[in-house]
């Protein structure tokens, strides 16, 4: 009788410590719906421009810069070249990806072509990944850490080639 | 600490903090024996409680506190305080618009000037949420179960192994009692007493001269079924914050387009939208002459994908699981999942269109061809021609830094496309033609003047309106899963069923014995002494003892 007593009560107080501490620790902690520096960036598994498929798990281990685009964006239309030089000069130690803001194949093509971008552009579907990744303008450039954690994140202005190197430099420089 | 003497005169060793004795029924507190007119503590029967221990180590601390009505009844209060104080504001989870704190923080301030900044500050924005409302709830949930396995189980023990024949005290200090001589041939009378017992649905148990009778003792587990209800309903509410329990989101489909709802296998498609009006006659006389809704109604098919769904390269297969017309209150479901209409947009968007190529010398019709505004194919025939489409912009009449043309959106509201046409009579490398579907557009951007080695050629027309296809509304849509509703639904019912064993029956017993003479008896209820009083006078008087109701009352006496 005692040592069920005993039993009972350390059955209770455990229960309560496991489901209390999961429900006040999901309450601390809730994610955050934008993603801010820090931050994980979200799965992605999208169809690039040769229709080769690109997984996110993937790209682990090495540091990331992804941009979204569109060409419908002037700002994302300037900055092209200075991430196509950047991916020449950094291309194997840097993976660059740059997901296009859900437009078609003609399009797409035809400016990637105009520009001689060789880094993969992945096409996203109905706006899908551009909203995993809370996106509210464009473009935006997420330098992501090897751990797929992000470093930092450019967006709105185009960015000039120095402004990508030093970037490049400080993810080259942690890992 | 005293040592607290627990052993009853009838010999039986009691745990300590008991209050009667668990065999015999006498008192064992001090205080209550020195006044033997006042009725008994009856709760839980005089058993001691789980938590009264003596020597309590931090575990039995811990228990102690969550085993105390008064923290449960603070617990509580605090609960609705946090609860009210969410209600003076909306909560942030009631925007779908805004996400980040800066955001909300902008929100409060403009809408409800510094009040609402502070608000805000204090977390109060998202109590609901915040680790310290859950942290009550927690508690709460740990109160009502320790408080309750801590007065069962000694309850059950109590009245599953009761005596008949009870300690004089017991019964004379009951808040029913009669006192009084004993009948002729007592046998007899507890036969006939019993008998009166039987037809009012007492069990009876007899032990010489003394009998005991009881009956609902099942009400008694009334209050802890209803705890069990309010458990079940708590965890549920927190197992809500299981992300794979509880989804909200929002998908724009314009007629006839098929989405995913992201991060499930499920497909929807929205194959009409109608929005319906009331007409004139319809609206009273203030209404009259305004625009106002009378239904929404979109009709979806859900899809559920069974391959190819995580091959961004292949199309899904989908195979149809439901089809519903969502409307007002009427929503889609389907395994947890809910569709709820929840806005539209009446701003039509071109589909497709399927023109036809004029050779304008002869007046010869070619096609016509199929064009898709947002997928287009990238080669067409047309009679003797040949289209290669070489260009496409959406939303045509913007150049960036460079002078290049470009879509000055994703929207297809301008869309342009530019076509390589080759065939009898063309350059061999083919000329160059600009296509605008939208009549305005060709009249906008001059269709003709920048086709001009062409124009008096080839022309792509579109004839009739049934070439085009439009879609004229776009359906948004609430999805929503709470896999959480039925174990609340389920608490909630369980709550209602031990309520109503609690309220509704009383548990009555009733202790007899003969002293010298004497018929001592005594009664019990939890609920209600009137009708324990009236059902006892009169079980009373057909076995032929005359009692009035008021002389039962054992209370009288010691107010």
């Amino acid at each position: 009788m005692k040592v069920n007593r005993k039993l009972l009560q350390y059955i209770v107080l455990a229960a309560v410590l496991i489901v209390g501490g999961y429900a006040i620790g999901q309450s601390l902690y809730h994610p955050s719906p934008v993603i801010a520096k820090g931050s994980s960036i979200p799965d992605f598994k999208l169809v690039a421009l040769d229709g080769s498929v690109h997984d996110s798990a993937a790209y682990a281990g090495k540091p990331m810069i992804i941009n979204f685009w569109g060409t419908f964006c002037p700002p994302c239309r300037e900055e092209m070249p200075a991430l196509q030089s950047i991916y020449e000069e950094y291309g194997d130690q840097v993976t660059m990806i740059g997901i296009n803001l859900s437009e078609d194949k003609v399009t797409v093509s035809n400016f990637v072509q105009q520009v001689g971008v060789t880094f993969p552009i992945l096409f996203d579907r109905n706006r899908m990944t551009e909203k995993k990744f809370g996106l509210r303008q464009y473009p935006t450039t997420f330098f992501v850490r090897p751990d797929g954690k992000v470093m930092e994140m450019l967006f709105g202005l185009p960015l000039k080639e120095e402004q990508i190197r030093s970037r490049v430099e400080a993810l080259l420089a942690t890992s | 600490m005293l040592f607290e003497n627990t052993k009853c005169e009838c010999g039986h060793q009691n745990p300590v903090g008991t209050v009667l004795c668990e065999y015999c029924g006498m008192p064992l507190i001090e205080e209550i024996k020195t006044d033997p007119a006042s009725p008994l503590e009856m709760r839980y029967d005089g058993m001691a409680r789980r938590s009264q221990k003596s020597n309590p180590n931090l575990v039995d601390r811990i228990w102690r506190f969550f085993s105390s009505v008064r923290v449960a009844v603070w617990l509580i209060v605090l609960t609705l305080i946090g609860a009210a104080l969410g209600t003076i504001y909306p909560q942030e989870s009631t925007f779908i618009n805004l996400k980040t704190s800066e955001e909300f923080r902008n929100y409060y301030k403009q809408e409800y000037g510094t009040m609402g900044e502070i608000y805000h500050a204090l977390g109060l924005s998202r109590v609901y949420e915040s680790w310290w409302f859950v942290g009550l709830l927690v508690m709460i949930g740990t109160s009502l179960v320790i408080c309750s396995l801590d007065r069962v189980l000694p309850l059950y023990r109590a009245l599953s192994k009761q005596q008949v024949r009870k300690h004089l005290q017991f019964i004379t200090r009951q808040q029913v009692v009669y006192q009084g001589p004993e009948p002729q041939d007592r046998m007899a009378w507890l036969d006939k007493f019993e008998q009166a017992l039987k037809k009012k649905r007492y069990r009876v148990w007899r032990d010489g001269d003394a009998l005991m009778a009881e009956k609902n003792r099942f009400s008694r587990w009334g209050p802890y079924i209803n705890h069990i209800g309010l458990i079940i309903f708590l965890l549920a509410i927190l197992g809500r914050g299981v992300p794979a329990w509880n989804m909200d989101q929002y998908i724009t489909l314009y007629d006839g387009e098929t989405q995913q709802i992201p991060n499930t296998h499920y497909y929807v498609k929205n194959e009409k939208f109608t929005v319906e009006y009331y007409s004139d006659e319809e609206l009273p006389q203030s209404l009259k002459g305004t625009v106002r809704p009378k239904l929404f109604n979109t009709r979806a098919i859900l899809y559920e994908c069974t391959a190819n769904c995580d091959d961004p390269s292949k199309e899904p297969v989908l195979v149809e699981v439901k089809k519903h017309d969502i409307r007002m209150n009427q929503p889609l479901t389907y395994k947890g999942l809910s569709l709820y209409q929840f806005d539209y947009n009446d701003k039509p968007k071109l589909l497709s269109v399927s023109p036809v190529l004029v050779d304008k010398t002869t007046g010869e019709k070619y096609g016509p061809i199929h064009l898709s505004i947002r997928d287009p194919a990238l080669t067409y025939e047309a009679g003797p021609y040949t289209l290669t489409l070489k260009d496409k912009f959406m939303d045509f009449g913007g150049f960036d830094s460079e002078g290049r043309p470009m879509s000055k959106s994703r929207e297809p509201n301008a869309p342009a496309f530019i076509f390589i046409i080759k065939g009898p009579d063309l350059p061999e490398n083919g000329e160059t033609y600009i296509y605008f579907p939208n009549q305005i557009d060709k009249v906008r951007f001059g269709q003709d003047i920048l086709n001009k080695a062409l124009v008096d050629k080839l022309e792509l027309r579109v004839e009739g309106m049934e070439n085009v296809s439009i879609a004229e509304n776009a359906s948004t849509l609430n999805v929503r899963m709470d896999r959480a509703m039925p174990f609340v639904w389920t608490g909630a019912g369980i709550f209602l069923f031990g309520v109503v064993i609690g309220l509704y029956w009383n548990h009555r017993r009733i202790w007899l014995r003969f002293d010298d003479g004497v018929l001592s008896l005594g009664a019990h209820t939890n609920k209600n002494h009137y009708g324990l009083k009236t059902e006892l006078a009169v079980m009373m008087n057909k076995s032929g003892i005359e009692v009035t109701v008021e002389r039962l009352d054992n209370r009288r006496k010691t107010v």
